[in-house]
């Protein structure tokens, strides 16, 4: 049951890495088969130059007036039908027969009567919406219990109160119901409408595309009609749940809500920042040098959260499925550990991030060749076994190490040679002192789980030295940033103003200190959240500094 | 008080337009009987013999086909009757609270003063844990408390209720027995109370009716005997309660019998 909807996850991205790779291999003509890339890149230049936005806002805005004015009067002509047997006796017949009508075949009839402009479209979908949803709120409230009216009777209701307290309410979920069945209905023609009669518009834009044979544009236009759809469902679900609560109630336990913040602890966005600042800080000194493509440099950050989501996800399965993070681990919110997800669910959930970063990765390949290629692959494999497998990169005290070379040097040199096609000493200089705190945040945690991991026999280069070892260690690596940083001002790598991150080392100083005076894990686990904030602090601040030597003209 | 009935039914008849080919139904065959004011009766019948529908003709949802019904109205300040349904008749869509504030909403009281009166009868059927859940959150025997409740926060001056505790497990009908008793003695009402448990009907009732089979007629009757306060288990030893039982039992084995042999005739 639960594997079977994880599949129905899954096959969307399997079937677009496939086509991806099918197309990239040679297999499918790019013509007719644009790789997903393209399309997506199609889709981003699409919106950055308002065409997109602005056909989808038109079409938006015409199934929205549409469904007013038709919605409106057919939700309350419908509530009289139901209720007042003379109304509807006059407009029942009337409705049935009209509503099997295809209403895209009144097309013609309402341009001949409104003419081209708005007010034909705007009439067809209001028209068509107008007898589904009439029809359909009629019978949601003959549905109604009989005796649900006499209680009210019982207790003196009077027309009113009978309209007010008890028809309306008890057909309310249905009300809804064919207000969403209207909506699709909406959208479904609106795109149809478009394509004939109109010169804007998704519908129109799709059209276009077919006629000139931009295949991409038109599958581009195709997605965004979904994802409209998609954002319309999602909002009539959250209505609905605002006006029938007493239908939710049951599944209290799983609604959005909920929903959210389980993922939301399993995915862990906090920790992006450590995936961002890195990729970040090698388009900006490509950007300082005079190379810079937004477009790239978004693709490298979402391309990176979700190695780094696939990693956390992965990661949290792995040590929880063996015995590692147990409740008395110093690990914050868990969802395995809560048991708010099955641990099927977090990893599958982790291959699909994976999976997502791969299509990135695919096509941030084709612009930038076999090194970012390999990079990729490294950085997924280097994610994965972390703690996955015999060799788990975690349990035989190289994490530090890979973690600096994969959240260092190795990232921020990849963002930099999608910009610039190239490969200098200094960008390699210039991540030291990231990958330096980096690791400094991974050991930290280390440091605070000595005793449990000795324990349970996970190694760690803090198990590996004991624990004045692990303490220099940390010592270094915090210390090694600065340092670093220092150097490569005067040696002229970075630009001066970089600097300016050297104001949070009171805090890395405290730091040092706590470690150096402290050895029990409640005490450690605040160093370990503060270094993780002095990474990002640290971060950010270098790349604000290096951002305005960049605007000043100063590199 | 005055002696005048509370409830007068003179030659109560109902009969239905019979379903497609088959013919009009008698469901009531001319029911006569006064209830004066402050007294709880009971009636017991055969399934089928017209309880419900006297009661649905006291509360005016049924019109008499024949005869005549009066609920004297001696208060002006309070509603003259309100009905605890077959079922519970609560509504989905409104919280517990909403529920038993329902009847005094709709006689326009404001907000303040009916969300208090309702809490405090929530908190007499002992579900003030609940007084924000929906009804699809709470069990049959909770449900069944929210229509008491609702019907007690009303305070009509004639309460009707149609077999209240018939769907409900043993201990909390005897729990909600002895609420009912405890809130009569508080305040007498006048009820009408249709129950398919002569044992209820003794335990609750000043008098207990029996109907006949359909068409339903009162045949008998008999007064309880018993000084209130009462208390729904102390009474089960008592040597009187028995004989009655006995007795009611006597009388309404050849009603039943009478209605099932009507019924299998019916049906052959
Ligand atoms: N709306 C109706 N139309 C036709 N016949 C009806 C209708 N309502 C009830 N009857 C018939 O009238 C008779 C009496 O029904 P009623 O519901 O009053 O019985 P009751 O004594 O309450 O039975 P029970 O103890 O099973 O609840 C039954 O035979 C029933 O079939
Ligand atoms: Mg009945």
């Amino acid at each position: 049951m639960i594997r079977n909807r994880w599949l129905s996850f899954l096959s969307p991205f399997l079937l677009l890495t496939l086509w991806e790779l099918a197309v990239q291999v040679g297999w499918l003509n790019r013509i007719f088969y644009p790789p997903p890339s393209e399309v997506f890149i199609t889709f981003g230049a699409m919106i950055a130059d308002g065409q997109l936005p602005r056909d989808v806002g038109l079409s938006v805005m015409r199934v929205f007036v549409g469904m007013v004015i038709g919605g409106v009067p057919a939700i309350v002509i419908g509530l009289l039908m139901g209720i007042s047997p003379v109304v509807r006796a006059l407009v029942q017949p009337l409705a049935a027969a009209i509503y099997p009508i295809p209403k895209i075949a009144l097309l013609p009839l309402v341009i001949v009567v409104l003419g081209l402009g708005e007010a034909s479209k705007i009439a067809t979908i209001a028209l068509s919406v107008f007898f589904m949803i009439v029809l359909n709120v009629a019978a949601s409230v003959l549905q109604v219990d009989a005796r649900y009216f006499e209680v009210a009777q019982s207790f003196g209701a009077r027309r009113i109160d009978l309209f007010r307290t008890v028809a309306l309410p008890a057909s309310m979920p249905g009300i809804i119901t064919s207000v969403k069945l209207g909506m699709g209905f909406a959208l479904t023609l609106i795109v149809g409408v478009e394509f004939v009669g109109s010169n804007d518009g998704v519908g129109h834009l799709i059209w276009r595309a077919y006629e000139l044979y931009a295949i991409d544009s038109m599958i581009a236009g195709l997605v965004a009609v979904a994802l409209v759809g998609w954002a319309i469902t999602v909002l009539l679900d959250e209505i609905e749940r605002l006006l029938v609560p007493w239908q939710f109630v049951r599944a209290a336990n799983d609604d959005a809500r909920q929903f959210i913040q389980t993922w939301w602890g399993a995915l862990r966005p906090h920790s992006y920042t450590a995936a961002i600042i890195p990729v970040a800080l090698g388009a900006i000194i490509a950007g300082a040098e005079g190379h810079f493509h937004p477009l790239l440099l978004t693709l490298a950050l979402l391309g990176a959260i979700a190695i780094q989501a696939g990693a956390n996800l992965t990661n949290d399965y792995f040590d929880y499925t063996r015995g590692i993070d147990t409740p008395q681990s110093f690990i914050g919110r868990n969802v395995l550990l809560r048991g708010e997800l099955q641990p099927r669910q977090v990893l599958i959930a982790g291959l699909v991030a994976f999976a997502v970063g791969a299509i990135i990765g695919l096509y941030l390949v084709s612009v930038g060749g076999a090194f970012i290629l390999w990079l990729g692959v490294i950085g997924v494999l280097v994610g994965f076994f972390y703690t996955a497998g015999p060799f788990a990169l975690a349990y035989t005290g190289l994490g530090e190490t890979a973690v600096f070379l994969f959240m260092g040097p190795l990232t921020v040199i990849g963002s930099y040679y999608l910009q610039t096609q190239s490969i200098t000493a200094p960008v390699i200089f210039a991540s030291l002192p990231v990958g330096f705190l980096i690791a400094a945040s991974l050991h930290a945690n280390n440091l605070r789980d000595l005793e449990s991991d000795r324990a349970k026999g996970k190694r760690t280069l803090a198990t590996l030295l004991g624990r004045a070892g692990a303490n220099i260690e940390y010592y270094a690596l915090v210390g090694g940033a600065y340092l670093s940083l220092l150097l490569l001002a005067l040696i002229g790598v970075a630009p001066w103003p970089t600097l300016i991150a050297a104001i949070t080392l009171p805090t890395a100083l405290g730091l040092m200190r706590r470690v150096a005076r402290d050895y029990e894990p409640q005490a450690l686990h605040p160093v370990l959240r503060q270094t993780t904030q002095l990474h990002m602090q640290f971060g950010f601040l270098m790349l604000a500094g290096w951002a305005g030597a960049w605007m000043l003209g100063m590199s | 008080m005055s002696r005048l009935p509370k409830i007068t039914i003179d030659h109560a008849r109902v009969v239905y337009p019979g379903a497609r080919g088959a013919g009009p139904v008698e469901a009531l065959g001319g029911v006569s009987c006064n209830v004066a004011d402050g007294e709880l009766v009971c009636i017991v019948g055969p399934s089928g013999c017209g309880k419900t529908t006297l009661l649905r003709v006291l509360a005016d949802l049924e019109q008499l086909t024949d005869g005549r019904v009066v609920i004297t109205d001696s208060d002006p300040a309070r509603p003259v009757k309100a009905m605890v349904f077959q079922g519970a008749g609560i509504f989905p869509w409104m919280t517990v609270e909403q529920n038993v504030a329902y009847g005094l909403r709709l006689r326009g009281m404001p907000p303040a003063e009916r969300i208090e009166i309702a809490r405090r009868w929530i908190g007499e059927m002992g579900l003030d844990r609940f007084a924000n859940a929906y009804p699809a959150q709470l069990s049959g025997g909770m449900q069944q408390r929210v229509g008491l409740a609702r019907a007690f926060a009303y305070n009509p001056q004639v309460l009707l209720m149609d077999e209240p505790f018939g769907a409900l497990d043993a201990q909390t009908r005897l729990i909600l027995q002895q609420t009912l008793l405890r809130q009569w003695d508080r305040e007498a009402k006048t009820v009408v109370f249709v129950t398919h448990s002569i044992e209820e009907a003794l335990t609750l009732g000043d008098r207990v009716l029996v109907m006949s089979a359909r068409p339903g007629r009162l045949i008998h009757e008999f007064r309880a005997p018993f000084a209130r306060p009462r208390d729904a288990i102390a009474l089960r030893s008592d040597p009187r309660f028995s004989a009655m039982f006995a007795e009611i039992w006597s009388v309404l084995r050849d009603e039943v019998e009478r209605a099932r042999a009507a019924e299998l005739g019916a049906t052959a």
